[in-house]
Parts: structure tokens; sequence; C-alpha cells
């Protein structure tokens, strides 16, 4: 049984379309129109001559009503969903912005969290709580007192003060930061068009419109809720993946066409990087299909949610594919540690420093849009897309199970898919944040050599989970609860730092010798 | 692909500067490089044969502006060689705490500069931050942010600020704490190590052929310091010992100089933790500005026939300050003041390491050997 | 308290450097000491003819192990007397390191203790000067062999200053622009600064009090 929920776009806008098809079709008259003219005879024929047929308008527009409906349709969903993309994305930028500035202004993602309710010498970043409407802070006040009292920082620095200390303006209505996409928008699309001088016009004009064109078109497919899709044909994954792949193609004839070595380069480097990642992506993507058992996106996302398909997320049946999918789109979507293509420090802005404008404001947009998509994709696949965390097991509790079902029935699967989407997009800001930028020649070993090998492996064990161990019904417990321990057990022994001795030999880290050590504070040995 | 040149600059976001870099590349393959310096030489060699010695010290601290007092002192040392000038004590010590404060602010900047250079670009937020600290106290010293005119010729400006060496042992323990983060954030990233390890090696002897110094020489095994090797000032009397990477037998890479910069702060850290507590009189006591405790009489003319030379370990290498007495005004103005800078010297040999290396680890090479454009050019 | 070098034996070293060095003819060296800050520091000061300039320069490195070039500076005395119109006057150091030892491919790092260095390890300053006589084309060797070091100091000398180096690979101009004419050494003495004092240049901010003999000059 698929998933459904009271959210249903595309339903509502097939009966508006076959309803105001209707109505035209009825408004219309029903007579036969006479279509037929004579010429009479002149001097030049002898014959009258008959044009035009028997026309009837209503029987005409019935036999092109179902094409027209469904163009209605189309055009309705299209709009639909790219108003939704648009306007979801706005939270897109914000995370990035409010979550970098958080992570370059703290320790780290615990002290970025620390820092909601702690700041230095009881300076908090602005008590954002008592600008929440009816009061609602006021606990949140007193979670933060007492927080700051258990884990809270010591008053002695009024110095340290100044440095750290951070205001949080805006109306308590609108997030803080929030128009700063629509001034950026604004004006990108008041910038003079510039091209350069010899560059090859046509292509240069072509390479925005192939990446951009492209970029939006991955989200015709993309099913933001059970009934929210643009198009949704059985192999939609396919379709998808193929257009995704199209864009590589734009960003090569941007560097190309711009008549700069460094935009080649840079061009160079992101075909390079691009081809080198999207086969491990295509196939941990087929392992996926394999797994879910359809092409179909939505299928794939039932069978996640589905009682009597698999009922398990896929996360934890395949956690390698879902790390191999998050590391290959990190890669396409080029952000750090992959955005050697882009990176400032020697390419300045890499393949499209010579663009400006509208022209540059959108393929940045495009950037952001294809991680979006690629955060969305990884909530589809793998995070079992609209359906909430624990929901059969919550729906199926005793006695508050009622209010469960009831609660996730009012809740539109769009809200569950967005949650997640952005929840990801944290963590792509997360390692943005945190990571250095991987050279090309590294980066196109490590996609050939380590993640080529690994999808195979995962697509290996896809077919195995899928062909042993499925049997039609939803998964035994006990298979993907081993694979989970299985491979946190793996990636918690490989993370572990390796003997020290070891290190040391290779004159690895802390391999200086500087006898003294600097007090106070604690010298890493 | 056929080979061609690039160059990078001189407006580019990895020069740190302004200079251009004209590389010859094979594919991504560095195959030749040629610097070109000169893009803000402001004539200040020429300059200062129009100045009094003591109107010359701000001229010095706009040398390198990242690193300013390291420069007015250098060469103040080298007018005080020239005027035969016996400096206090209390003032050494004084001169003391500026000069590796400023050494920790400008290896801030540095780190500040190569974290995004490599990709990295929470760091850069983080180390200016600190820098913050260390400029607030740096302030408090000279009166300003960042060109204090801090030294006078026969001892400094102004005492200790009431108070100083408290917030100062406060800061840098909280500076202490801090260096651990970013050691975290680049000695455990697998990604750093790969951008910096076996990239743009230098051999040390070569380097000592070049005139390479510092912070370079040093990550290449080479136990060489301006301030034992030659002491000057108070180091002498103080427990410290510069920091030295051991390399391997190919030489220096970028990794052995970030390393041995990291230590550096830390060594720095705590010469002015030692300073502050040796300080004859005390940190906490106040001098008027004059006082004999921080400022000695000078001469203010230098007769002709008279030199004074100073060498100086600057944040960046060795710097070094040669001044001919005997010119205009009688004597109150120097004959010829000539300026060694270690990037001037060290950014050819640079250029010289990234040959072999890809395009991509240019800026990870430059960024590692610190250039500073203001003090290269003068 | 600290471990710096002995006094006393850089200035033992500094003699011998010294002795070694007069002993070449048209050489006369003798150690100076200058003080700064808590210790006195000796250098060897060194005048040389420009015609033994190379001899010592290559002495220097060979025998007395002095393997760093600081600075080369040039000076230019129009009033100066006849054999001394120019001078160049170099900085050279003796870091003191050869053959760090290596052991499993890592390069210890030598001088862990410099109290202990004694003889040729000690680290020494050297100054030279070279006085040229009255000409319009003053030259020196170039020592850009034996020194790399001295390779963009004798470029940028040449630059500012106009002494030209026999043998020098490359000479151009390397703090000036590449198109500066021919000729123009911005560091002789017959260019003069404009503003002298601060208060000509702030009188007279726009140049309106410019005499006509400036029409033409480059800077």
């Amino acid at each position: 049984m698929a998933s459904s929920d009271w959210l249903d776009v595309v339903g509502w806008s097939e009966s508006f379309s076959s309803w105001s098809m209707d109505n035209v079709h009825n408004i219309l008259p029903s007579s036969d129109i006479d279509m037929q003219m004579t010429i009479p005879s002149t001097w030049a024929w002898q014959e009258s001559i008959t044009l035009g047929p028997i026309f009837n308008m209503q029987s005409g527009f019935a036999s092109i009503q179902p094409a027209l409906e469904s163009f209605m349709h189309a055009t309705i969903m299209c709009t639909v969903v790219f108003t939704t993309m648009m306007l979801t994305m706005l939270a897109i930028p914000y995370i990035e912005r409010k979550f970098i500035g958080r992570l370059m202004d703290r320790l780290g993602a615990t002290t970025t969290l620390r820092s909601l309710w702690v700041g230095e010498s009881g300076v908090t970043a602005g008590e954002w709580w008592k600008q929440l409407p009816f009061g609602m802070g006021a606990p949140i006040g007193w979670a933060v007192k007492a927080l700051n009292s258990t884990w809270g920082n010591s008053h002695e620095l009024e110095t340290i003060a100044r440095v750290n200390n951070r205001s949080y303006h805006g109306y308590w209505f609108l997030l803080p930061g929030f128009f700063q996409a629509f001034a950026d928008f604004m004006k990108f699309a008041t910038k003079e068009h510039i091209v350069p001088k010899n560059a090859d016009k046509v292509v240069f004009e072509v390479a925005p419109v192939i990446i951009i064109a492209t970029t939006v078109m991955v989200f015709a497919f993309i099913p933001f809720g059970p009934h929210i899709y643009a198009a949704n044909p059985e192999l939609s994954l396919l379709f998808m993946m193929a257009i995704f792949g199209i864009a590589p193609l734009g960003v090569f004839f941007a560097g190309w066409a711009s008549n700069n070595k460094y935009t080649l380069i840079g061009g160079m480097r992101s075909a390079a990087q691009l081809t080198a990642y999207e086969i491990p992506l295509l196939i941990t993507v087929l392992g996926v299909a394999v797994l879910s058992g359809s092409f179909n996106i939505i299928e794939i996302v039932d069978f996640q949610m589905g009682q009597d398909q698999g009922n398990v997320w896929n996360i934890f049946l395949m956690p390698l594919g879902a790390l191999l999918f998050l590391v290959t789109m990190i890669a396409e979507v080029e952000r750090i540690p992959f955005d050697m293509p882009e990176a400032e420090a020697e390419l300045v802005e890499g393949w499209w420093t010579e663009y400006g404008g509208i022209r540059w404001g959108l393929m940045f947009a495009a950037e952001y849009m294809r991680s979006y998509a690629a955060c969305i994709l990884f909530a589809l696949f793998f995070l079992g897309g609209w359906e909430a965390p624990f929901q059969h097991t919550l729906s199926g509790l005793p006695v508050v199970g009622g209010v469960f079902t009831t609660v996730f029935s009012l809740i539109p699967g769009m809200i569950w898919v967005l949650l997640k989407a952005w929840l990801l997009f944290a963590v792509f800001v997360w390692i943005r944040a945190s990571l250095h930028r991987v050279r090309t020649d590294q980066i196109l070993e490590f996609g050939w050599r380590y993640l080529l090998p690994l999808s195979m492996l995962n697509l290996v064990i896809a077919v195995f989970l899928r062909l042993q161990f499925w049997t039609g019904e939803p998964w035994e417990l006990w298979i993907p609860a081993a694979v989970t321990m299985v491979s946190a057990g793996l990636f918690v022994i490989l993370a572990i730092d390796e003997d020290k001795e070891a290190l040391e030999i290779q004159r690895r880290p802390y391999s200086t010798q500087a006898v003294v050590k600097a007090s106070p504070g604690s010298h890493r040995e | 692909m056929a080979e061609m040149w690039i160059s990078m600059g001189p407006q580019h976001p990895m020069t740190h500067g302004l200079w251009t870099l004209k590389v010859k590349v094979d594919g991504e393959t560095v195959v030749d490089t040629e610097p070109d310096l000169g893009y803000i030489h402001r004539g200040v060699e020429k300059i200062c044969e129009a100045r009094d010695f003591t109107q010359i010290t701000t001229y010095c601290d706009r040398l390198c502006y990242a690193s300013a007092n390291t420069w007015s002192h250098a060469y103040i040392y080298a007018a005080e060689d020239l005027l035969e000038v016996e400096v206090p004590e209390r003032a050494e010590y004084i001169r003391l705490v500026a000069v590796e404060l400023q050494r920790i602010a400008s290896h801030l900047m540095w780190l500040g500069a190569y974290g995004p250079d490599i990709g990295n670009l929470s760091v850069m937020v983080w180390c200016l931050r600190e820098r913050e600290m260390m400029m607030d106290l740096l302030q408090e010293l000279g009166g300003s942010r960042l060109h204090y005119n801090f030294p006078r010729i026969g001892g400094v400006k102004r005492d200790l600020p009431h108070g100083f060496a408290q917030r100062a042992r406060a800061k840098l323990k909280l500076f202490l704490n801090r260096i651990q983060e970013y050691e975290a954030l680049f000695d455990e990233s697998t990604v750093f190590l790969l951008r910096s390890q076996g990239v743009g090696y230098a051999k040390p002897e070569e380097m000592i052929n070049h005139g390479v110094s510092g912070p370079n020489l040093r990550a290449g095994g080479v136990n060489y310091d301006i301030r034992w090797a030659h002491p000057y000032s108070v180091y002498s009397e103080l427990d410290w010992v510069p920091p030295v990477e051991r390399s391997s037998i190919k030489g220096a890479d970028c990794y052995d100089r970030y390393r041995v910069r990291v230590e550096e702060m830390r060594v720095s850290a705590s010469l002015v933790l030692q300073a502050l507590d040796k300080m004859p009189g005390g940190a906490d006591t106040y001098h008027e500005p004059g006082d004999p405790m921080i400022l000695a009489k000078a001469p203010t003319r230098a007769p002709e026939g008279t030199t004074g030379a100073h060498h100086f370990e600057d944040s960046r290498g060795e710097s070094m300050f040669y001044i001919v007495g005997g010119g205009e005004g009688r004597g109150k103005q120097p004959y010829r003041v000539s300026i060694r800078s270690p990037m001037f010297i060290t950014i050819p040999y640079a250029a010289k390491c990234m040959i072999g290396y890809k395009v991509a680890d240019i800026p990870a090479i430059m960024g590692s050997f610190d250039p500073c454009i203001g003090e290269t050019d003068r | 308290m600290g471990k710096i070098v002995s006094p006393d034996f850089q200035k033992a070293a500094a003699e011998t450097l010294a002795v070694a060095a007069s002993a070449i003819e048209g050489v006369d060296a003798e150690v100076a000491e200058r003080s700064s800050g808590t210790s006195p520091r000796h250098v060897v000061v060194i005048n040389a003819l420009p015609d033994s300039w190379r001899t010592l320069a290559e002495n220097l490195y060979s025998e007395h192990a002095v393997d760093y070039c600081s600075m080369v500076t040039g000076i230019h005395w129009p009033e100066g007397d006849e054999e001394r119109k120019w001078e160049v006057v170099y900085h050279l150091m003796r870091t003191g390191v050869r053959d760090p030892p290596i052991e499993d491919g890592i390069v210890r790092p030598i001088i862990v203790n410099p109290s202990k260095l004694r003889g040729a390890s000690i680290p020494l300053e050297i100054e030279i000067h070279v006085h040229i006589p009255d000409t319009t084309t003053p030259s020196v060797d170039s020592v850009q062999d034996i020194w790399i070091g001295a390779d963009w100091n004798e470029k940028e000398t040449w630059d500012l200053v106009g002494i030209d180096f026999d043998g020098h690979q490359g000479m151009r101009r390397v703090l000036q622009p590449h198109e500066t004419p021919k000729g123009y050494h911005p560091l002789q003495k017959q260019h003069h600064l404009r503003y002298h004092g601060f208060q000509e240049m702030y009188d007279d901010v726009q140049g309106f009090m410019r005499k006509p003999a400036d029409v033409g000059k480059i800077k």
C-alpha cells in the first residue's frame, strides 16, 4: 500500500485541471459549425470550391482535452514544486551562514550548542529566548540558568567578553538574517553582464544555461511528499541521476569558454573530479535500488515505510552505502573538502571566475540547489523520506498510540522530508567548517582507488541482503541491528588513533623538540 | 596540454600581499617560477636619510605591518649600537615582552591566513580572535593596534600599565589552551596532513646558503636562532630553547614549518611569562615616562665615520639594520640606512621550492613560508 | 641562566678568523666589540680592496665555514676620499652548523647546548667593507656562486645604488619597475628627497610651490 497523507497536491492539481477542462468543454457550443465556404465561380474558374470541413467545437475540444489536462496539471505541479523548492531552499543559505558563524565563533559543535546558554563573563548570545512571543521562552530561561550553573564559565576576564560576545538582532517573528538571501539575489540580478573579450561567446552563454537547467530539472523528479512531485515515471531514479550528471559538462564549458588559464584549469579539475565521483555515486544508488526493489523514488520510500515491505530505514541496512552517498555527493556538489575546482587560494574563483551578475548568481544558487537535492535524496533514500522517526512503533503503542497516529496524520509528510534534509545540510556545513581542501590528484586517487571498490562492495552487500534475507515481509529486526552494530564497530576501530610510537618514527605530529614546555597549560605530548 | 605561464598576482587571494608569482605549468605540475616584487617599494631607505633617528622608528613599524614591534626594535638596537647607548635592564625586559607578544600575534596572523590557503576557513576566525587578545595587550603597551612606535633609543616609551601583568597572564593562559584547539583542527585532520606533508621540501644546507633563517630554517632541524647565537636583550637571562623540528633527510616540508611556528607561539608565551616574573622592579610598579629605569639619555648625533649594525630575530627570520652615521644636520640624520628583510631573500627560495609540485601546492608552500610583502619591498 | 654562546669563546673565534683573514693580501681585519643587552658581541670587521674581495670570499667560505650571506649594502660617498667614493658592505655570518647528525633518516637538531660550542662551530658575525675609488661605473666581483643568498641582495644593490657586480647572472631590477630608465639609481646622493622635512610636505600638499626645475624629474 503506497503511503499517503492529506497534502495531496498531485491529486488536487489533477482534479483541478480536469474540472477546469470539463468546464471549458461544457461552455463550448455543441452544435456543428459548418465551416464550408463556397467561392462562387468567377471568370477565373468555373465551378464553386468548397473550403473547410464541418467542425464541432465541443468534440474537437474533447479530442485534445486529455492532452490539455495533463499539460495544465504538469504546469501546475512544476510551478508548485519549483516554488516549494525555492522557498524551502531559503533555509539552506540561512543554515550555512548561521551555523558556520557559530562554528567559527566558538570551539566547535559542542560549544556551538553550549553558546546557546553560555557566554563569557555572564554575557550570553543576547538572551534570545526572551524574544519569543507570549513569554514562551521563560522555561528556556530557567533551563539556561541551570545549565549555566553547572557548565557555564567563570566570570574572570571581562576582556574576553569583548571578543566573544555576540548579539542577536532581529524581530521575533522573522528570523534574523532572513532577508539576506533576497538582498543577495537582487544584487546579482542588477549587475552588468560582462563577457571576456576573446571568450567563445556561444559556449560562454550556453554553459550557465546547462548547469542551471539541469539542476532545476532534477527537482522535477524529487518527491517532496507522497503526493508532491512534478513527474513520477517508473524509472525516476535513473532519469534523475542522468540529468544530475549533465552539469559537469556545463562546468567544463564554462571553464573553457572564458579564455582564462585559471578557469581552464578549474574546469578541467572539475570535470575530472565530477567524473571520478559519478561512478561510485551511481553504483551506490544502484545498491539502494536493489535493496528497495525499485527504480522509482516513491516506491523506495514506500519500501522503507511500508508495513508489508521493509519497514526499516535503509541507513540501518546499508550504513556503508549511506556514508558513500554522503561523500560522493559532497564531491559532486563541490563543497569543501572537495571544492578544489573553485578554490579561492589558487584559482580565485575557479571555473566561474569570469562570470558576473545573474549568471554567477544562478550558478551559485545552482550549487546550493545541488546540495539541497543531495540532502533531500539522502533523506529519501536512507532516512525513510516522509516517515516520522519510529512512526509505526509509536502508533502501535497501547495507550498513546492513538494520539500519535492523529498527530502524524496531521503533519504532512513533506515536513519530515524537509527536516531531515535540513539536518543533513547542517552536517554538510559542519564538515565544511572543519576540514581542509583536498588536492585534486588526491581527490581523484581517493575516488578511483577507494570509493569505487567500496561502492562495489556495497552493491554486493545490497544484493546479498535482498536475495538472502528478504522474503517480502518486513525485515526481521536482527538483520539491520547486526549490520548497524558491525558497521559502528568498524567505524570505531578505524577511527582510533594509531600507535604513537609508529607515528613518531614517521615524523608525524608532535615531533617538535621544544624541551622547555610553556607554562601554564598542558602541552600535548 | 602544453606548458604555459600563469601569472598569480599581483591581485590574488593566495599571495598574502602585493607581488606576482609567474608560474610555468605543464598540466598541473609546476615547471618553473619567477617571482616579481617591488609593487609596494616605498623607498624607506632613502626616506630615512632625511629623518632624525627618533623619527625613523615610525617608518620601521610599517615595514612589516603584521609584525610591527619586531621591526621597530630591530632598528632601535642598531641605532643604539650606532650611538653607543646603554639601555637599563627593566627597559630590556619590557622590550622583550613587547617583541614576544608581537611574535605571537604575527604567527597567529600567519596561521589564520594559512588555514584558508589550505581550505579551512574556520581557523581564520579563531586565530584572529586570539590575535585580538594579543593586540589588546599591545595596545595597552603602545597605544595603537598595529603600529606602536613603542621603543625609544635608550629604552621604551612607557612602562607597563597598571594591571598589565595580571591581564597578560590571564590572556596567555587562555591562549595556551586555545592553541590546543588549533592543533586539534590541524594535526588531527588527515586532510591537512595530506596537503602539507611531503610538500615543499627544503634542505637545510640549501636554506643556509640561500640566506633563509628563522622558523623556516628551524623547521629543517637546524637549531639556529639569533636570540641565542648572537644574544641581545635579556634572552640569555631566561630559560628557553628555540623550537626545532626534526625533519627528515629530504628536508623540511610544510608540515614542519607549521609545527615550528605553533611551538614558537608556546615558547614566546613562556618567555613573556618569565619576563613578567623576573622584571627588575617588579611587573606591577609603574615608572613615569622618561624615568631612568626605563629610558636612558641618548645622544642624538652620530658623527661621521660611525656605523651601527644589529642582527635581530624577526618573526620571519633574521632581520638586520645597518646604519651609517654622519648625515645631514651635522649628524642628526643617518647617512645611509640599510635594511635586511628575511622575506626578500626567502621568497625567491620559496619560489624555487615549488618546482616539481602541483599547482594546488603553491598556496600551501608559499603560505608555509609566511611571506610579508611590506618588509620585502620596503 | 639560559644556554647561550659563551662570549669569551666567541671573542677567541673572532680573533682567529681576523688573523687568518689579514693574511690575505689587501685585507685588513680586526675584532670590534659591540654591546647589546646584557652580553657583548664580537664582530670581525674587515676592510678589503676590490681586487682581493673574491679571494677573501672564497677563503672565508671554504676555510672558515662562513656559510650565510646576510646583506649586501651599497653606499655612495660623493664627498668621501678618493679611494672611497663607493662602498660595498657585506654582512656575513657563520651559523656554525655543518653536517648535522642524521639517525634513521631523521635530521637531529644540532647545537642543543650552545654554551659548549668552541672554535670553528661558534656563530660569528663578519662585516666586510670594500671601498671602490672614484669612477662612474663602480663594480665589484659577484659572489653569487658562493652564497646564493647574495643573489637578490646584489640585484637590489645594483637596482637602488648602481654598483655593478661582475659575473652576476640575471641582473635585473627587483624593487623598481622593470621599465625604470637605465642609469636611474635612486639611492645615489645626487637624487634629493623632495620633502626633507615634514613641514614642506604638509604645507604644500598639492605641489603648487614646486619649482620649474622639478619638471621632468622622475619622482
